[in-house]
């Protein structure tokens, strides 16, 4: 009589806490629920990439003309050809931003995670660069203006300030102070899992600091450094307003811009979406690589 | 390498004393490395405020010709306020189609069971991830072409929401996760609807969770120029826009300066607000934090 | 206040069957206990009859009302669950006036009640603080008070002291048997604590394994287990295996009527059995002596059942009692002897003399799987008793 019947067949399973009758009426709330978002999503997200992506095969405004759209691969080939350096600035521009962002990044997260104990303060600081890289760059732009506050001190290092104003590493440095706050988020996560006695347990055998940061930090932080690096490419790979207004000639280029002036300016759709479906192809490669390092959890 | 099958002899004679304590060293290293560390932050945290206080500076300069350094503020909100109204009705908008939008959404996420629920999250977090350039064109072809929204300002709306709704919907997720189910089985088991049970045991407890996300979103939108550039109607200009089309056609002035200024103070004291409120827990896992 | 009826409730999670077609009748104002250890299926069955969980099968009534399917907030039922589960954006007023103003109340009539409700808990006066700022076993009270005030006709008791330290336990669970006498609720209790089932129940259910074991008063249960795992779950035991050898004609001056009594024999012993099923011979049983009903014989013990010789191997002296392991027959036994014979046995004592009446028996096949371990079982009572081997 107590023996264990295990081999009932099995019946539906049971979803968890149950607070109404039948399965029919449970789906339908699940779904009017996630209805909106869904909706959302598809009409505002989904089938205009779709559109786009269309249209990126379609030549110039012919998506409107009278004649309907003319099919051609000769948007793909321009970017491949003739818009070649706007893709290759746009992701020289982020990777470099990515970099500075690491170099200058893991240590502030390091010493914020493990040293800092005034953390609201320099919270209430880090969201300026949030705001918006239209105010960094804009702010930047006053700053090196030819006869503004910087000029002494860019004197003193002999540097024209014309050549500081619009050039590549200041569009750099504004870029990455747009991102840092979240590669510092990401990194910071993930020292914070990181037991701090490791480390000294590390320190206690003899590892030099530099070793025990190799050896024993570095690793474990792997997957945030990498998640932090991989977003922060992603949202570099699409702003306009640093390269516009901190950039030479080259650095216009950037591959947003292009795309607002060809399409919207220029109504060159074509041209344009296929720039878009380039940009996102990348930001996706990007995004898909930095999920897998980050094991997006919140769902579990 | 340290290892060693066999312990080598210590190298002290048994019994000998230890030697005696030496003197600490004036400037010790740990010290110089704590001291550079917190200058190393502030020197940060410097850079990052600087092109703020750069322009807190310019704007309150006059250029040869204009009147004095008030009216330049005189000025946002007489010249720029249209633009000022427009951002914050535009956010006020776009917050209120977000929560309509992430709450149930969250809810539905946390509490019910149904297939494929983080690739269904994973769809949902998406528009995250697409570039904003790429959100622009094709927002702004498909409302010529599809929707025929290029006129109207729920077009700008939903753009934004759009973009924004998956940070309002993070912190939901993770505030209801936070909440024990047992509370809404005790409400249930009391005689409470479910919405009653939702109404008053669920929203005031994830409260601060929905607060953290109308705080995330407003920042965002009400700072966005980017999209808005793509999808804004004709004679709808928000005051970031406002601000970069000022810079790149009217050049560097000391209003535009007034109003960029002007708009991150308002952000700035949403988050400050916000912290006084709720602290800082509530943002873990979006990005702002 | 109602009845309840389960007729045949079944849970299956996916392959794995929580309750098996479980069957209770609830007299209206009973005080009932699902008495188990973990995983035994006691708050699953709970949670549907509550309405918290669906059944996979079977039906739940209260009186005549067929409520298997009805959501809880239908069924006015009141549930307290392990933990107080106050809310803690809410006054203990507001909480404990939950129930009644999600129903629509007025004002008047739920300050009133909820006055009522906090007297009856002795909470009188704390109804402005916030749950945050009681104690655990004061936020147990307030659960109480605010599953009371709906007046809900059967009362659903979830573990509802485990959370708390021994000592509030202990004046919680007959401050909670008082309020249900007073006002005459039908209640269903889980507990895996058995002194506390036995404190305050009117029946007891033992469940295992998602089945029903037993179900009986607290005598019922203690004297005459049925199966092997309530002998053992229950209080401690030594559990005998043995096979019937010979039946006894029935006499009846035990008094007992409808039991049969038989020898079996385990090992070397011949031993003097009763039970209320039939037995043939050759059946496979297994005996079961509790450790209090063997005493300790100087003279030839002819007024027990059962007389056998052990020695000594180790005393526990526990205060009011000493514990006896004592070796018969090659089997450990335990005994436990009060008065002043706690006193006088020693280890190496040889030829103690134990007399006992007939035992219990239940069939071999409801005992556990290794023959019988017998020991205390279920927490509570005798924690400090060790297992048995048989």
């Amino acid at each position: 009589m107590t023996g264990q019947t295990r081999s009932i067949a099995p019946l539906r399973p049971a979803p968890l806490a149950v607070l109404g009758r039948g399965d029919a009426a449970r789906r339908l709330r699940t779904l009017a629920l996630l209805l909106p978002a869904i909706l959302l999503a598809l009409l505002f997200l989904y089938y205009p990439l779709v559109f786009i992506v269309q249209m990126s095969f379609t030549e110039g405004s012919s998506f409107l003309s009278p004649g309907g759209p003319i099919a051609t691969l000769a948007n793909y080939a321009l970017i491949g050809g003739r818009y070649l350096p706007n893709l290759l600035v746009t992701l020289q521009l982020a990777l470099l931003a990515t970099i500075v962002d690491l170099i200058f990044g893991f240590p502030f997260a390091y010493i914020f995670v493990r040293k800092v104990r005034y953390r609201t303060p320099v919270r209430a600081l880090m969201v300026f660069p949030m705001f918006g890289a239209l105010y960094i760059a804009f702010g930047m732009r006053f700053i090196l203006l030819p006869g503004g506050p910087a000029t002494p001190v860019l004197q003193a290092l002999g540097i024209a300030s014309t050549d500081a104003l619009f050039s590549l590493p200041s569009v750099v440095f504004a870029m990455s102070i747009f991102t840092f706050p979240f590669m510092v988020l990401n990194i910071g996560t993930a020292l914070g899992n990181v037991d701090p006695t490791l480390e000294e347990a590390a320190a206690c055998l003899g590892a030099r600091p530099w070793q025990t940061f190799r050896r024993i930090v570095l690793p474990l932080t792997r997957a945030g450094t990498v998640a932090g690096a991989l977003t922060v490419f992603g949202w570099s790979i699409g702003t306009f307003a640093e390269p516009l207004l901190l950039g030479s000639a080259n650095e216009q280029r950037a591959l947003a811009w292009t795309v607002y002036q060809r399409g919207v300016v220029q109504t060159d759709y074509g041209l344009s979406t296929a720039m878009g479906v380039v940009l996102l192809g990348v930001a996706f490669v990007v995004t898909y690589l930095s999920l897998r390092y980050s094991r997006g959890a919140l769902v579990e | 390498m340290r290892s060693s099958p066999a312990l080598p002899a210590s190298p002290l004679p048994a019994g000998s004393r230890p030697p005696a304590a030496a003197r600490r060293p004036r400037l010790s290293s740990r010290r110089l490395w704590d001291a550079l560390s917190h200058a190393y932050i502030w020197a940060v945290l410097v850079v990052f405020i600087l092109p703020f206080l750069a322009l807190v500076g310019f704007s309150f300069t006059t250029r040869p010709g204009e009147a004095g350094v008030v009216t330049n503020y005189g000025y946002v909100l007489d010249t720029f306020g249209d633009n000022l109204l427009w951002s914050l009705k535009i956010s006020g908008l776009t917050l209120l189609i977000n929560t309509l939008v992430s709450l149930p959404a969250a809810y539905a996420i946390v509490r019910h069971s149904f297939p494929g629920k983080r690739l269904l999250f994973s769809v949902l977090t998406l528009p995250l991830y697409v570039p904003g350039a790429v959100i622009g064109i094709s927002l702004v072809l498909t409302y010529n072409f599809t929707y025929h929204l290029t006129t109207s300002m729920w077009g700008l709306v939903l753009a934004m929401a759009l973009g924004t709704f998956p940070l309002m919907l993070t912190p939901v997720v993770v505030a209801l996760k936070d909440l024990p189910v047992i509370f809404e089985e005790a409400s249930a088991c009391l005689g409470a609807t479910r919405w009653q049970t939702y109404r008053r045991i669920v929203l005031p407890l994830i409260g601060p969770g929905v607060s953290a996300g109308l705080l995330l979103c407003f920042i965002i939108v009400f700072n966005e120029y980017l999209v808005t550039l793509f999808v804004h109607p004709p004679g709808l200009t928000t005051a970031p826009l406002r601000v970069f089309n000022q810079i790149r056609t009217a050049g560097l002035a000391p209003t535009t300066a007034a109003l960029a200024v002007t708009m991150q103070l308002i952000s700035l004291a949403a988050v400050l607000l916000f912290f006084r409120l709720f602290g800082a827990r509530h943002l873990k896992g979006t990005y702002l934090l | 206040m109602s009845t309840v009826r389960l007729a045949s409730i079944t849970k299956h999670f996916g392959t794995t069957v929580a309750v098996h077609e479980f069957d209770l009748e609830v007299a209206d104002g009973e005080f009932v206990t699902l008495l188990g250890p973990s995983g035994c299926g006691k708050t699953t069955t709970l949670r549907m009859i509550a309405g918290l969980v669906e059944p996979t099968g079977g039906r739940v009534w209260f009186d005549d009302q067929d409520v298997t399917f009805l959501p809880p907030r239908a069924r006015n039922i009141g549930f307290v669950f392990q933990t107080p589960a106050l809310f803690p954006h809410l006054s203990v007023a507001e909480n404990v006036g939950f129930g009644l103003s999600v129903k629509g109340a007025r004002k008047a009539a739920i300050a009133s009640r909820v006055e009522e409700m906090l007297a009856m808990v002795d909470l009188t006066g704390y109804g402005a603080r916030t749950p945050s700022q009681l104690s655990g076993g004061q936020q147990q009270r307030v659960a109480l008070a605010r599953v009371l005030a709906t007046d809900p006709r059967v009362l659903l008791f979830d573990e509802p002291l485990s959370a708390l330290d021994k000592n509030l336990r202990e004046s919680l669970k007959f401050a909670i048997r008082e309020l249900q006498r007073r006002t005459g609720k039908t209640s269903i209790y889980v507990t895996h604590d058995q002194s506390e089932a036995f404190a305050i129940s009117d029946r007891i259910v033992v469940m295992n394994g998602g089945r029903v074991e037993q179900i009986g008063s607290q005598t019922e249960i203690y004297l005459r287990p049925r199966t092997g795992f309530v002998a053992e779950f229950i209080g401690a035991n030594n559990a005998l295996p043995g096979t019937v050898v010979a039946l006894e004609p029935v006499s009846g001056t035990s008094g007992q009527s409808g039991e049969h009594r038989f020898r079996i024999r385990s090992g070397e012993l011949t031993l003097s059995c009763r039970s209320r099923l039939p037995v043939a011979v050759g059946d496979a049983v297994v005996a079961y002596l509790r450790p209090e009903d063997l005493a300790v014989v100087d003279d030839d013990g002819a007024e027990y059942r059962n007389v056998v010789e052990g020695e000594v191997e180790r005393v526990i002296f526990e205060g009011p009692t000493a514990q006896l392991r004592i070796r018969v027959a090659g089997r450990e036994m335990r005994v436990d002897v009060g008065g002043s014979r706690r006193l006088t046995l020693t280890e190496g004592d040889r030829r103690v003399r134990l007399g006992f009446d007939d035992l219990n028996v239940v069939p071999a096949d409801t005992a556990s799987a290794d023959g019988g371990s017998g020991g205390s079982g279920g927490s509570g009572g005798d924690g400090s008793a060790e297992p048995v081997s048989a």
